[in-house]
C-alpha cells in the first residue's frame, strides 16, 4: 500500500495550479495542519484496521502539494514520525517529498534526510526566465540550478518536473533536460501544460495575454522530449514519466495498477476498499472536519466492478507495460492500422502505446470506454 | 332505445391544422352537457399525448351528444372528429363519407389554408352540407371581414350564413348547434333492409380485439350476430355493439343512420380495413359501398436501433403499433452499416414522424432512421417491372431500362410576397408549375407537379422557412413517371454505407455528392485515424473529403482524484456515444445519416 500526504502551503501561487493550496500561512497554522494530519491518520487507522496489517507493508509514502518544503523541518519530522508510527515498512520503502528549488535549503535537506525522506521531486518546470515568469514561478534559472545541485548532492534519488508550454524552444528545452540529467536527475515528469478553470492562467488566456502553443508544436516538443530522454538512457514508462532503469517512482507504480493508498490532508484522494474518497479541498473545511473528529471527505466514489475494470484498463494503457490484447473489447481498435500509423505496438500479446499513441490517448480511451461500459 | 332518425344529425369538423378544431369540439361537448367539468380537458377527444402536444388529431374520435334544442326537443348529434393532416387523406375521406354535414372551420387570423380547400373539395365530393364557421373571433388579430370574403369566394355562400364562434370562450356555440340541426339533413335509410355499414376507422383493444367504427346506412345489426366484410370476406361475431361517449357505451343494436362501433374480436386490425363495408352473413346487402381503397404507404425509411440489443424491443414495438395502425407497414432489413432493422412504410411524413416519436417515447428506444424515400418502379431490360423502396437495393444499372418515380400534385397557398421563393425552391426540386391563381388580393395558390422523393426529403421544411411559416402545403399522388435517375453511394474509408445511399437525378449527382461529402465532413467528428468520405455513382467517384485524425488529445496528469474524474468523463461520453453508429472502425453520429436533409441546394 501507499500513503499520499498533501501539504497545501506555497510561497506563491503558480498561474496554472488548480490543486488545494494557499500562500497565506504562518507557523501556527502549519503546526495546526500537522496536528490535523496526525488526527486524520488516527481516524483512518480507526476506520480501517488493515492499515497496520503486517501482510500489507507500506511501499511508498509521497508528500505532494502545494509545496512540502514550505513546512518547517521540525514539523515535517513530527508529521512523518506520527504517520508512519507502527506501520510495517517494505524493504524497498520509498519516501518522496516534492520541493521547490527556492525553498529547498541545505538545512531542510539535512532535516528531511533525517526524517527518512530518500527521494526528492523537484518542481523545476523550466530553466528559461520568460517561461518561469509565465508559469508564475518565483524561481529564477540560477536558483533552479542551485536547487537541482543541492538536491542531487543531498539525495540519491532525484526527480524533476518540467512543463511543455508556451515560449519554449525545442533546442533549449532539450538542453535543459540534458543539463538536469548531467547534474544527477534520474527521473523526469514532463507535463503538457493544461489550462484549468479558475486559474489565473485561464483568465490570461481568455484575455489574450497568453497564447498557448498550437497542438502541432506541442506534439513535436513532446515527441522530441521522449526521443531525447531515451537517448540519455532515460526511458518513458508512462504518458508523462521517464526514468533510468530501476528509478521509476514506486508511488506511481503503486497506484497505477490500482493498489490501495491512503490520502491525507486537504484535497488528498485515497483509494481504499473499493472506494475512492476525496478530502475537502479547502484547508479550513478540512481542518474543521478533522478537528471535530470526522473523516474530512467531500466526495466518495464507490467503485463498482465495471468502473474498476475501466480504470484498470485506462491506467494500464497510460503505461509502457500496456494491456493484454485479449482484454480489449472486441473490435474496439483497428490493431493493424494503429500499428501502421505508429499509434501502438503489439508485443507478447500486449498492446503498448507509442509516444504518438500517448498523444491521442483520450480518444483511444473514449473508444475503449464506449465499448466496455 | 329506438332511434329517432328525424332527430339525428351526423357531422364532422374539417379544418386546417391549428385552426382550433379540437377546442371547438370541447365546447360542443360542454354546451350539450355531454361531458362535465372534470371530464373535460384540453382537446378532450385527442387521447394520445402526442395529439395534445402537437395540437393535431391522428385518429378519428366519434362522440354522441344529446342536445336539447330549445322548443325542438332532444336531438342526437354524432360528431366525428377527423385527422386533419394530408397524410391521413383517406381516413378523412372515410369519415366524411359517414356524415351528412360538415363544419368548415377557418381560423379568423390565418384565413383559408391549403388543407381547408382540400378538405372542402373532399366534403363537396361526398355531397355534404357545409356550414362555414370562422373560429377564434376572440383573438385581437382576428380578421373576420377578410375571412368572410374568402369564404364567399370559396363556397359562394351569403355572409349571414357564416357562423362566428370562439372555441375558447364558447361564443356562438349555441347558434352553431342550432345551425347543425337546421341545416344538416337527417340520415335516411331503412332499418329493416339487410344492413350495410361503412367502417371509417378501427382501433385495437386488447380485451375485445379490433373495434370497427361504423356508420350504418341501412338495416340493423345486433350483438351476437355474424357479420362479414366485403373487402376481405372475413367473418366475425359481434362481441359488443354500441355508441360513443368518451368511452364506448354498449347497446343491444345499431340501426340505419347511427354512428357507433362493433367489436369484432379480430386479433389484427389489418383484418378490419378502413373503408370496407360491413353486412350480415345470413342476410347480406347487395354489395359494398363505393370508395374502398387499401391504404398504401408512400414514404419509406429504414429504422434501426442504435444499440443492437434493442432489436427485439423494436420488433415488438412495431408489432404493437401496427395493431392499431393498419397503414404502417414494415419488413425486416439488414444494413451493412446499421445492422438489423426494419424498412417501414408510412402514409406520409407526418405519419413517419409520429411513428418514430412514439417508438422513442412510448417504447424507450434509441433509433437511427435513414433518409426517407419513396417507392420506385424499375423497368428492367427484360421487360419486367420491379418495385424498390430501398435505394441500396436498386438493381445494377446494366439491368435497368428505366426508373419511374411517384409524382404528386403539390398545392401551396402562400402570401403573394413569397411567390418567387416558393417557385424557386420548387423548381430546384424538379417541380413543374401547373397552376397559379390569386385567391384574393393577398394570397396565391400555386400548384406543382413534384417528385414525391424531393418533397419528402426537405420540401416542407424549406417551404416553411422561405415563407416564414405562412405557406401551407397539400399534396396528392398523381402518377409514376420516368426520369434520368441514378443511385448515389457514400463510401467511408472505402466501405459503402448502404444507409446513406440515395437516388438522385443524374444532373444533380455531382453537386449533390460534393455537398453531401462536405456536410458529412462537418458531421463526423475527428477520430483516431483519417476518415475518407467519397460519393460515387457506380464505380465513378464524384467527390471526396477527409476528416483529419485527432491531434494532441491527452490528459497529461492522472493522479489521485484525476482517475475518478477521468472515468466519470468517459462514462458521460459513453452516453453521447449511444447515438453513434460504428461503420467499420469509424464512429458516425446519428445526424450524419440524415446529412442529406441539411444540404443547401
Amino acid at each position: 500500500m501507499g500513503i499520499y500526504i498533501h501539504v497545501p502551503f506555497c510561497g506563491s501561487i503558480c498561474s496554472y495550479c488548480h490543486f488545494a493550496r494557499t500562500a497565506e500561512h504562518g507557523a501556527s497554522l502549519r503546526a495546526r495542519y500537522v496536528d490535523a494530519v496526525l488526527a486524520e491518520m488516527e481516524l483512518r487507522r480507526q476506520s480501517c484496521a488493515v492499515i497496520a496489517d503486517r501482510r500489507r507493508p507500506l511501499h511508498t509514502c509521497y508528500l505532494g502539494g502545494g509545496t512540502p518544503s514550505e513546512l518547517e523541518p521540525e514539523q515535517m519530522q513530527r508529521m512523518l514520525a506520527g504517520v508512519l508510527d507502527g506501520l510495517p515498512l517494505a524493504d524497498d520503502f520509498e519516501l518522496t517529498a516534492e520541493a521547490n528549488p527556492e525553498s529547498l535549503s541545505a538545512s531542510v535537506a539535512n532535516a528531511w534526510r533525517e526524517a527518512g525522506i530518500d527521494r526528492i521531486s523537484l518542481g523545476v518546470q523550466s530553466l528559461q526566465p520568460d517561461v518561469l515568469q509565465l508559469l508564475g514561478r518565483q524561481c529564477d534559472p540560477a536558483t533552479a540550478r542551485a536547487g537541482l545541485d543541492l538536491a542531487c548532492r543531498s539525495f540519491e534519488r532525484v526527480s524533476a518536473d518540467w512543463i511543455i508550454g508556451p515560449g519554449l524552444r525545442r533546442a533549449t528545452l532539450l538542453d535543459e533536460l540534458s543539463e538536469a540529467a548531467d547534474r544527477g536527475v534520474e527521473h523526469f515528469s514532463v507535463y503538457i501544460l493544461e489550462v484549468h478553470p479558475g486559474t489565473s492562467l485561464e483568465r490570461r488566456v481568455q484575455r489574450g495575454q497568453v497564447r498557448l502553443l498550437p497542438d502541432r508544436q506541442t506534439e513535436e516538443l513532446y515527441l522530441a522530449v521522449v526521443e531525447h530522454l531515451a537517448s540519455l538512457g532515460i526511458a518513458q514508462y508512462e504518458v508523462a514519466n521517464f526514468a533510468r532503469p530501476g528509478a521509476e517512482s514506486r508511488h506511481n507504480r503503486n497506484y497505477w495498477p490500482h493498489r490501495p493508498w491512503l490520502g491525507l490532508g486537504p484535497g488528498a484522494h485515497g483509494y481504499w476498499g473499493r472506494r475512492r474518497y476525496g478530502n475537502h479541498d479547502d484547508l479550513q473545511q478540512w481542518l474543521a472536519a478533522v478537528e471535530s473528529g470526522g473523516l474530512p471527505e467531500s466526495a466518495v466514489d464507490p467503485l463498482n466492478r465495471p468502473a474498476i475494470r475501466l480504470e484498470r484498463l485506462i491506467l494500464a494503457l497510460r503505461t509502457k507495460k500496456g494491456v493484454p490484447v485479449e482484454r480489449l473489447p472486441a473490435g474496439a481498435l483497428d490493431i493493424a492500422r494503429g500499428q501502421e500509423e505508429g499509434l501502438w505496438t503489439v508485443s507478447a500479446d500486449r498492446l503498448i502505446l507509442t509516444s504518438l499513441g500517448f498523444l491521442r490517448i483520450d480518444t483511444i480511451e473514449e473508444r475503449l470506454a464506449g465499448l466496455t461500459l | 332505445m329506438a332511434l329517432n332518425r328525424d332527430k339525428t344529425r351526423n357531422f364532422c369538423i374539417i379544418a386546417h391544422i391549428d385552426h382550433g378544431k379540437s377546442t371547438l369540439a370541447d365546447r360542443l361537448l360542454e354546451q350539450t352537457g355531454t361531458l362535465k367539468g372534470k371530464q373535460l380537458q384540453e382537446q378532450t377527444l385527442d387521447s394520445m399525448d402526442l395529439e395534445r402536444e402537437r395540437g393535431i388529431t391522428i385518429k378519428s374520435h366519434p362522440i354522441r351528444m344529446d342536445y336539447d334544442s330549445p322548443g325542438r326537443g332532444v336531438h342526437t348529434l354524432n360528431l366525428i372528429d377527423t385527422p386533419g393532416h394530408v397524410d391521413f387523406h383517406y381516413e378523412v375521406s372515410r369519415s366524411l363519407a359517414a356524415c351528412e354535414g360538415a363544419l368548415l372551420v377557418v381560423d379568423a387570423v390565418q384565413g383559408v389554408q391549403a388543407q381547408t380547400i382540400n378538405n372542402l373539395y373532399l366534403a363537396m365530393e361526398h355531397d355534404l352540407t357545409i356550414i362555414p364557421v370562422i373560429n377564434k373571433i376572440d383573438l385581437q388579430a382576428a380578421r373576420v371581414d377578410y375571412v368572410m370574403e374568402q369564404f364567399i369566394d370559396l363556397i359562394g355562400c351569403d355572409p349571414d350564413e357564416i357562423l362566428l364562434v370562439s372555441g375558447k370562450t364558447g361564443a356562438g356555440v349555441d347558434e352553431l348547434l342550432e345551425a347543425v340541426i337546421d341545416q344538416v339533413p337527417a340520415p335516411t335509410g331503412d332499418p329493416d333492409l339487410p344492413p350495410r355499414g361503412l367502417i371509417f376507422d378501427c382501433i385495437f383493444d386488447p380485451y375485445v380485439g379490433a373495434v370497427a367504427y361504423v356508420r350504418l346506412f341501412q338495416g340493423t345489426v345486433q350483438k351476437g350476430e355474424k357479420i362479414k366484410l366485403f373487402g376481405n370476406e372475413k367473418q366475425f361475431e359481434v362481441g359488443e355493439i354500441g355508441w360513443f361517449r368518451l368511452d364506448r357505451i354498449a347497446q343491444k343494436d345499431l340501426s340505419a343512420g347511427e354512428v357507433g362501433y362493433i367489436a369484432t374480436g379480430a386479433k389484427d386490425v389489418r383484418d378490419v380495413r378502413v373503408g370496407d363495408t360491413v353486412t350480415l352473413v345470413e342476410n347480406p346487402c347487395d354489395g359494398p359501398l363505393e370508395g374502398y381503397v387499401e391504404a398504401k404507404p408512400m414514404v419509406f425509411s429504414g429504422m434501426y436501433p442504435t444499440d443492437n440489443d434493442q432489436y427485439d424491443d423494436l420488433f415488438e414495438a412495431l408489432q404493437k403499433l401496427q395493431m392499431n395502425d393498419a397503414a404502417l407497414t414494415w419488413e425486416k432489413e439488414t444494413s451493412a452499416a446499421l445492422g438489423f432493422g426494419f424498412r417501414c412504410g408510412f402514409l406520409g411524413l407526418l405519419h413517419m414522424e409520429i411513428i418514430q416519436e412514439r417508438l422513442e417515447r412510448e417504447y424507450d428506444l434509441n433509433l437511427i432512421a435513414t433518409l426517407p424515400n419513396v417507392e420506385y418502379e424499375i423497368l428492367l431490360k427484360d421487360g419486367s417491372v420491379e418495385l424498390c423502396e430501398n435505394p441500396a437495393l436498386l438493381p445494377d444499372v446494366k439491368y435497368i431500362e428505366e426508373i419511374r418515380e411517384p409524382i404528386v400534385r403539390a398545392a401551396v397557398i402562400t402570401p403573394k410576397e413569397y411567390v418567387g421563393a416558393v417557385i424557386r425552391i420548387s423548381l430546384e426540386r424538379r417541380g413543374v408549375q401547373t397552376k397559379m391563381e390569386y385567391l384574393d388580393t393577398e394570397r396565391v395558390n400555386i400548384e406543382f407537379d413534384l417528385p414525391l422523393n424531393e418533397l419528402v426529403v426537405d420540401y416542407y421544411d424549406k417551404l416553411k422557412s422561405v415563407t416564414k411559416g405562412y405557406a401551407s402545403l397539400d399534396y396528392e399522388y398523381t402518377r409514376n413517371q420516368a426520369d434520368d435517375l441514378v443511385r448515389l453511394d457514400i463510401l467511408i474509408n472505402g466501405d459503402m454505407v448502404d444507409a446513406m445511399t440515395c437516388i438522385v437525378h443524374r444532373d444533380n449527382a455531382y453537386s449533390w455528392g460534393l455537398k453531401l461529402c462536405q456536410k458529412l465532413k462537418e458531421l463526423i467528428p475527428r477520430q483516431m485515424f483519417v476518415v475518407a468520405i467519397q460519393a460515387a455513382v457506380g464505380t465513378r467517384v464524384l467527390a471526396r473529403t477527409t476528416v483529419k485524425a485527432f491531434r494532441k488529445n491527452v490528459t497529461a496528469k492522472c493522479y489521485g482524484g484525476d482517475i475518478s474524474r477521468k472515468r466519470k468523463l468517459l462514462e458521460k461520453q459513453k452516453e453521447g456515444k449511444k447515438r453513434m453508429k460504428q461503420v467499420g472502425s469509424v464512429e458516425i453520429p446519428q445526424e450524419a445519416f440524415l446529412a442529406v436533409l441539411k444540404v443547401e441546394r
